[in-house]
């Protein structure tokens, strides 16, 4: 996401010139490092009021046809097809709308999109409007998962404080995570909004055999996580990383902590964790852990949940070790 | 009155993940090479050229077609070249019909071809990243790609708002099944970028979700080939014929639709995929096909998603619309069923070498019409965003 202070393409992004040979069947190839690369200075032309309306004034803008008066939004044309190119004016709608339908939620993005991931992208009718503004959709419950983000869901359009006139300047979250007050205020910024207070899934009391079953899982995520710690491949895959995290299921609760030292478990509570892991049964996570299936997918089916959406990048970073130590074995 | 036009030669090279050892100018050629090897024609006999290629950056340049023109041997021709997304092979087969059947060409060669794993991610040392964000460029610019538009994404708006409409259809069981089916189907193509990748239910149902609903085994694969036809008017089709002794496979009906890429009253329909319904009704009509479950026994569909395979087969009239499990429930294109489905084992098994996916689609729909002896194939292209674009094909032999 652009944010107007940064470097059009990332530096980190750019690979250095050089070349390699790969080799097939006996046979050398030459494979060169390369890009294509465009600048522009890119006009929003005719579109230049709708994107200055989100940036400048916290307004969301479509058109309505002089003949047929449909209200498009985004105001996508300046004539309307459908009554032989009639004009259109633009007039400003409401920032409460519903889904059109159900909206995908991206996991894995690619490097443009890492940083927003997981995120929603979905259609918006927003009251006033008869077509459907395409936004980002978020939740302020904690992860993002299936089941939220329904079609008829209610949302409200949503300000990011750095507005630079691109669609990332807003996305939506559902009316129903809001107070009233914040339903109605027009410009309703992110700053706004309690990003702290997620809903964290109750733990069911633990009976005499969930409390073994934790115990038993939780001595083999350790012994997993001293493993993990061995292994140079896993080291890597969370180097530069330091999180605090809350472990809660059935039977009880510990830290896991990453940092420097690498991955460990310690049983304590953590007043101030970086995020919450919440899950019935310990062994969700010791078989992602133990490269049983992809914690990213228990996230993603609701048998774990955790507490900040872009802690997903955790998440993945925990499977990526369970993948390296078992390769390490493998080879 | 329009001129019949026939298939009367075609080709593909293997689809794989990665040519290291080729690049596009050399697998254009090699399906070239092999179509008119195939309809035993000199090159130099081809009258005109219609090339299928998707992305320019995944060739890494403007008119990729420029280059190959000359090293296919066709200079001083007419050549033109076709770019629809996902459904670039299909136009093309219907774009070189066009100009057949008006009595412009006596013969033509489509030609498609993509490259796509050249693409690298040096952040993450892998393809798969980078071709899926060039393929991202595809999606509205303004509205869009700055909010992370994806193919998988935007087709997955799509099955999701089919499975508003319809919960009960386009099971976890069901998706997962016809993609193991289309595992076992792919092993008799030798020509498969998955070949030997045989999967079981469970497997694609404990396959990593990607976008939800699609899992990793539930979604096409990105390859590099090339696959080429050479068409032919009435009179020339039929003398081709009698000197290889292979019989015609006529190109009966063509139809095409482009919806609105913006949703909502009078624009697309999220739960539909209008476009499919359009081109298909327009390829029978043009066929004279009155009741197509009763005439159409092959189709070579599209399958960028088992979901959207699905939902293709309601919107062909082939199964209902809101009991598209039934083509697994009901055993429609299980094998001995009423349709052969993907035979190729689609594009999720055979292979997405975008431009000349739908192309090697209609190479193995011909292949099934004259090896099984069958009279009709439905041949189909989907792309752009939510499943916008559709070119679908009746062949006849
Ligand atoms: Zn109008």
């Amino acid at each position: 996401m652009k944010t107007g202070t940064g470097k059009v393409i990332p530096y980190e992004y750019i690979p250095d010139e050089g070349s390699e040979i790969e080799t097939v069947d006996g046979r050398q190839y030459l494979i060169a490092n390369d890009a294509m690369y465009t600048f522009f200075k890119r006009t929003k032309g005719e579109l230049s009021p709708f994107f200055l309306a989100l940036r400048d004034e916290k307004r969301l803008l479509g058109c309505k046809c002089v003949e047929c008066g449909l209200v498009r939004v985004p105001p996508f044309l300046t004539h309307c097809p459908d009554c032989n190119f009639a004009s259109t004016k633009l007039l400003e709608v409401e920032q409460v709308g519903i889904l059109n339908s159900t909206a995908p939620i991206t996991y894995f993005a690619t490097s443009l999109f890492q940083h927003m991931a997981p995120y929603g992208r979905g259609r918006v009718i927003f009251r006033g409007a008869d077509t459907a503004l395409s936004v980002n959709l978020y939740t302020t419950t904690g992860i993002l998962v299936p089941g939220i983000l329904n079609k008829g869901t209610e949302v409200k359009l949503i300000f990011r404080t750095n507005r630079i006139g691109e669609m990332t300047d807003v996305f939506c979250v559902p009316t129903s995570e809001l107070s009233r007050d914040q339903v109605e205020k027009r410009g309703l910024e992110e700053s706004e909004i309690d990003w702290e207070s997620p809903v964290e899934p109750n733990v069911l009391d633990a009976s005499a055999e969930d409390t073994s079953v934790y115990r038993e899982a939780l001595k083999e995520i350790k012994s997993i996580v001293e493993e993990m710690n061995r292994n140079d491949r896993a080291r890597k895959d969370i180097a530069g990383w330091r999180r605090d995290i809350a472990v809660k299921a059935r039977g009880g609760q510990f830290a896991l902590i990453i940092d420097e030292r690498g991955i460990r478990i310690e049983e304590k509570e953590l007043s101030a964790p970086d995020f919450i892991m919440v899950s019935q049964d310990l062994r969700v996570l010791l078989d992602g852990l133990a490269y049983r299936g992809a914690i990213t997918d228990s996230v993603i089916n609701k048998r774990l949940w955790i507490s900040k959406n872009p802690e997903f990048t955790t998440i993945f970073k925990l499977d990526r070790m369970a993948r390296s130590v078992a390769r390490s074995k493998k080879d | 009155m329009s001129k019949r036009v026939g298939i009367i030669g075609a080709a593909v090279t293997p689809f794989k993940g990665r040519w290291q050892e080729k690049t596009y100018y050399e697998l254009a050629q090699w399906a070239t090479r092999e179509a008119c090897k195939d309809a035993q024609v000199s090159i130099h006999d081809v009258e005109s050229a219609f090339y299928g290629i998707y992305n320019d950056i995944f060739e890494r340049t403007c008119i990729p077609e420029h280059a190959i023109h000359g090293l296919l041997g066709m200079q001083n021709k007419f050549g033109t070249r076709i770019s629809t997304g996902g459904a670039t092979g299909a136009y093309t087969m219907s774009a070189a019909h066009a100009y057949l059947a008006a009595g412009r060409f006596k013969t033509a060669l489509v030609l498609g071809v993509e490259k796509a794993t050249d693409c690298f991610d040096f952040a993450s040392m892998s393809a798969t990243p980078e071709v899926i964000k060039t393929i991202g460029w595809s999606g509205d610019s303004f509205f869009e790609q700055p909010i992370g538009w994806t193919a998988s994404d935007s087709y997955a708006e799509v099955v999701l708002a089919y499975m508003d409409e319809h919960p009960g259809d386009l099971k976890p069981e069901t998706t997962a099944e016809i993609s193991a089916q289309l595992s076992r189907q792919v092993r008799t193509n030798p020509y498969a970028q998955r070949q030997f990748d045989q999967v079981t239910r469970e497997e694609v149902m404990n396959s990593r979700l990607v976008v939800y609903p699609f899992r990793e085994l539930e979604i096409c694969v990105y390859s590099e080939g090339a696959a080429a036809l050479i068409l032919a008017e009435e009179e020339t089709a039929l003398a081709i014929s009698r000197n290889t002794g292979k019989p015609v496979v006529w190109i009966t009906g063509l139809g095409e639709a482009n919806e609105h890429s913006f949703v909502g009253k009078n624009h697309k329909i999220m739960s539909r995929i209008m476009s499919d319904y359009y081109a298909s009704r327009r390829a029978y009509e043009m066929a004279g096909i009155k009741d197509p479950t009763q005439s159409i026994q092959i189709v070579e569909l599209h399958d960028a998603f088992v979901h959207q395979l699905e939902i293709s087969m309601a919107e062909f009239g082939l199964v209902p619309p809101g009991r598209a499990d039934a083509l697994i429930d009901e055993g429609l294109m299980t094998p001995g069923g009423k349709y052969l489905v993907n035979p190729c084992g689609g594009l999720i098994y055979c292979g997405h070498a975008v431009g000349a996916s739908n192309v090697m689609s209609a190479w193995s729909a011909r292949n099934e019409l004259l090896a099984r002896g069958l009279h009709t194939a439905l041949v189909h292209g989907t792309g752009s965003t939510i499943a916008q674009y559709t070119a679908c094909l009746i062949l006849e032999c």
